[in-house]
């Protein structure tokens, strides 16, 4: 078994973790660092709960890979999406347009948007459907995320 | 009842008071929660559909390092399940899944090491791993008490039935068939339990309610039922899957119990298709008897539920009876119903009950009755409807009713007039009405039970077991609240979901949330300012009845609440009866129990319409549009409505068109999210909703249910809807690209047009 030291730079903070080949980058995060905000679904990027960002700000499914393969990687999870105790332009969206129900899939789908968000800023209904055909959410049929996604990219990143 | 003008909160378009923790990550799930010291928890499963246990060795696992605890029937001989199924299999497994020893370890992946050093040596038996299969002559007995594999039946006859088909002119008789489907909820099984003190078990764990997990577990181990806690704070979605704690939760008690640890049991993606609960293959005929200008005279169902290896839901069998009633004036009603065992794992029901997979066959039936006539479907529903006031045969009293009024906007708004029978080729448009009860008074006691805490701050808390799976219950509570007291919705905390703090609450099935435990909830609410107006009243120089509770202040009613009228802010409100000379601490208190011995107080009533385009190449739908009228009494948060309907299209849609656990021999084809089908983002149709609000006078503010009512009539649309753009009536859902393709390539070849 492949065994090392790596570090990885989630939300802009650097953390310095043993990982093996067994660990992908959701139990990196979720186990190791406790950041709890990604959730664990299916384990087999079937569900899309457990998407992040990487550092070109697209949206990549935890769960499927492994820890090893971030070393000196940027990755954003849920918790970094805040900026100075502010909700970022897409979570204030999701709470005012009730594009959120149970919320264990909210945080996989907020960042599948945000990864809409960052490659196309002014998303059509195709880049949003594309962007969020990776995770399912029974509460909401994504018809309010939806919406909320088209509330920021028609009135752009500030809040 | 108040008139909608004198409400200040209820009725507003309210954001989810807990939207700033689901979106930043803060929400706690259960899965987030670690204890110290816990251990984790791992299955091992039957693979076979049915077989004799010869030999089960556990001693290589329990010597694996890290390994804490390993269980199997021996461990806990007697413990039962259900009525007759032991929580671990015993001498013989009948499912692929079923439960047969458990291992908890210091880490998930010991456990699953271990799992793989239990052996188990299985006689393998004949399996009946169908419904069709179990009812033939010679399928093999699959339980010594169940002769025909019938598990439990149910007759029920209201009126005379015979006499009614007797009168008819014409009787109509059409099957269908639906398949067994899951539930996919965002958040998997889990349970964290701890038993290291015999005295209290605590569990943690998503649920719709936690008395019957309390009194199933308690049962189990030999406690009283407040020796058991339930703590479900975040439920990550329930559409009917979390109605019953299910074995990993007493078998995660039972490994804390013998490890002295807490242990967590987590289902992996593939796992939660075996050991699921949701919908097992329904067969079902539908007989109809009308008379030649459109009325009905006799209703009839005949329904066959897979119950799986075991009958856990014994209460799916008889819901039906009552269903048929509540929607038309009718003379007669049949209803034949059987539970018939087979070897594959015990099932209950999916979103929507049982009543979406019925009605996507009923409304087909009720369609092709209506053309038989000669008549269009949206006006024979509306011919047949019933009114406010009706008094149904089983007993049912509808004091609000908007059922017509919600087929007239539907027919409007969708264009129904212009469309039906006039589309093109392939287009399709189709019309489903349904009815629901708000809480189905199951038992005597079906009671909802609330607290409220005044502060001397001002500050009001909540205490509610209703737990809120993402329905927004936890916020239109506080909307009650608020609404009664006079205060914002953001003024109310919520303490909710830990059974050791909340009142009694059986908890959100039966479409009892809103309804039962808002109407305990506007009691508590009610109680709390009637013991604050008796203070302040005598202050303001009036009774304690000449007192307004709105916008933060408490007045003298005919007056204005600012410093021309005699009034006191809310907290000022609060502190003369703390710091007076009762120094009052307010508490207010309430419990509501459907005072009827069984049935609900109140119904909700809807019509939809979908339009669709089948491609007669792939196959593949395309819902193009649901339009959806509903009357929900009153809409308490039209925001919150809104979701419920979207996640009622979304899913209704998807049972109808995509879901379906392909089993072959017992075992499931294809468990992931990625092998059953749901709707995907491209795939979601317009819609238009119309709320329609009948303010019914028992339900709190008016209200009525919309949790479940909405995703059975989306299931009525759609299929009619496909129905109509391929021709001919669908017997089978889902209406799957290969099963519909079957039936145009059939058409063709026979001449026949593709939609007429």
């Amino acid at each position: 078994m492949k065994k090392g030291f790596i570090t990885l730079h989630v939300n802009g903070d650097a953390h310095e973790v043993l990982v093996s080949s067994q660990h992908t980058l959701l139990d990196v995060l979720r186990g190791k660092l406790k950041l709890m905000g990604t959730k664990e679904g299916c384990t087999t990027g079937s569900c899309g709960v457990c998407t992040v960002n990487n550092g070109r700000g697209e949206a990549v499914l935890s769960c499927l890979t492994p820890a090893l393969e971030w070393a000196d990687q940027s990755i954003t999870t849920i918790e970094g999406l805040e900026k100075n105790g502010r909700l970022a332009p897409i979570q204030q969206a999701f709470v005012e347009y009730h594009a959120v129900q149970c919320g264990f899939c909210t945080p996989g789908v907020i960042m599948s948007a945000q990864a809409v968000l960052n490659l196309t800023p002014a998303p059509t209904e195709e880049d949003i459907n594309d962007g969020l055909a990776g995770v399912i959410c029974r509460c909401t049929g994504h018809i309010k995320v939806k919406e909320a996604i088209r509330h920021v990219g028609e009135f752009g990143p500030t809040p | 009842m108040s008139k909608p003008e004198d409400l200040s909160v209820i009725g507003r378009r309210q954001p989810r008071l807990d939207g700033f923790e689901k979106v930043s990550g803060r929400s706690v799930f259960t899965d987030d929660i670690v204890l110290p010291g816990m251990l984790h928890g791992r299955i091992l499963r039957s693979p076979h559909a049915r077989a004799r246990i010869i030999r089960i060795d556990v001693s290589k696992a329990r010597a694996l390092p890290g390994v804490k605890a390993v269980v199997s029937n021996v461990d806990a001989p007697d413990m039962l399940f259900s009525e007759k199924q032991p929580l671990l299999a015993k001498g013989f497994v009948h499912y692929v899944g079923e439960e047969v020893a458990a291992v908890a370890a210091t880490d998930p992946l010991i456990a699953e090491a271990a799992l793989d050093l239990i052996e188990v040596e299985y006689e393998v038996l004949p399996a009946v791993t169908s419904l069709r299969r179990a009812q033939q002559l010679d399928a093999p007995q699959l339980h010594e008490w169940a002769a025909g594999n019938v598990a439990l039946t149910h007759e029920k006859d209201f009126g005379d039935p015979d006499a009614a088909f007797a009168a008819s002119d014409l009787v109509i008789t059409d099957e269908f068939r639906s398949p067994v489907q899951h539930n996919t909820l965002a958040e998997l099984h889990v349970a964290l339990a701890d038993f290291t003190n015999p005295d209290k078990l605590h569990v943690w764990t998503p649920t719709q309610g936690a008395p019957m997990y309390q009194m199933a577990l308690a049962k189990a181990f030999g406690l009283e039922t407040s020796q058991v806690r339930i703590v479900y704070g975040n439920v990550g979605g329930a559409f009917t899957g979390r109605g019953r704690a299910k074995p990993h939760h007493f078998i995660a008690a039972l490994l804390s119990r013998v490890a002295g640890k807490p242990v967590k049991i987590k289902a992996t993606g593939d796992e939660e298709f075996i050991m699921f609960r949701g919908s097992g293959e329904t067969q079902y005929r539908f007989r109809t008897g009308v008379t030649r200008d459109g009325k009905i005279r006799a209703l009839e169902a005949d329904v066959t539920f897979d119950a799986g290896a075991h009958a856990e839901w014994a209460m799916i069998l008889w819901l039906p009876a009552p269903y048929l009633n509540w929607l038309y004036k009718v003379d007669a009603v049949r209803y034949r119903g059987r539970f018939v065992y087979t070897s594959t794992v015990p099932k209950g029901s999916h979103h929507g009950g049982i009543f979406g997979r019925l009605s996507a066959g009923w409304m087909q039936h009720l369609n092709h009755v209506a053309e038989e006539l000669g008549m269009d479907p949206a006006e024979f529903h509306r011919k047949n409807a019933i009114d406010p006031g009706h008094h149904a045969l089983d007993g049912s009293d509808f004091a609000s009713c908007g059922l017509k009024e919600c087929i007239d906007r539907v027919v409007e708004r969708s264009g129904w007039k212009a469309k039906y029978g006039k589309l093109p080729p392939y287009r399709g448009i189709g019309i489903g009405i349904g009815a629901q009860a708000s809480g189905g008074k199951n038992a005597a006691n079906d009671t909802s039970a609330a607290m409220i805490r005044v502060a001397d701050d001002g500050v009001v808390t909540l205490y509610t077991g209703i737990p809120d799976m993402g329905q927004g219950s936890h916020t239109v509570m506080a909307m009650i609240t608020a609404e009664v007291l006079g205060v914002e919705p953001e003024d109310i905390r919520i303490v909710g979901g830990d059974s050791d703090i909340t009142p009694f609450d059986w908890g959100a099935f039966s479409q009892r949330g809103t309804f039962t435990t808002g109407n305990a909830v506007k009691l508590a609410a009610e109680d709390a300012r009637a013991q604050l107006a008796g203070i302040v009243g005598p202050l303001l120089g009036v009774a304690a009845t000449d007192l307004k509770f709105a916008h933060r202040r408490v007045w003298v009613r005919g007056e204005t609440p600012d410093a021309t009228g005699r009034s006191f802010s809310f907290r000022e409100a609060i502190g003369k009866a703390f710091n007076g000379v009762q120094g009052l601490a307010i508490m207010g208190r309430g419990s509501f129990n459907s005072p009827r011995p069984s049935g609900s107080l109140a119904y909700s009533f809807g019509a939809q319409v979908a339009e669709v385009e089948v491609d007669p190449e792939s196959g593949a739908v395309k819902v193009i549009k649901v339009t959806a009228a509903h009357d929900l009494g009153r809409a308490l948060n039209p925001l919150a409505v809104e979701g419920q309907l979207d996640g009622q299209v979304f899913s209704g849609m998807s049972q109808v068109l995509y879901e379906e656990c392909r089993m072959d021999g017992g075992q499931i084809l294809n468990p992931s999210r990625l092998e059953y089908k749901l709707p995907r983002t491209y795939e979601l149709p317009e819609v238009e909703y119309i709320l329609v609000e009948t303010i019914d006078p028992y339900g709190p503010f008016g209200a009525k249910e919309v949790g479940e009512g909405p995703i059975v009539v989306t299931m009525a649309a759609v299929a009619n809807a496909v129905a109509n753009a391929v021709g001919e009536m669908l017997p089978q859902i889902p209406m799957t690209p290969w099963r519909l393709l079957r039936v145009i390539r059939h058409r063709r070849n026979h001449g026949l047009a593709p939609a007429d």
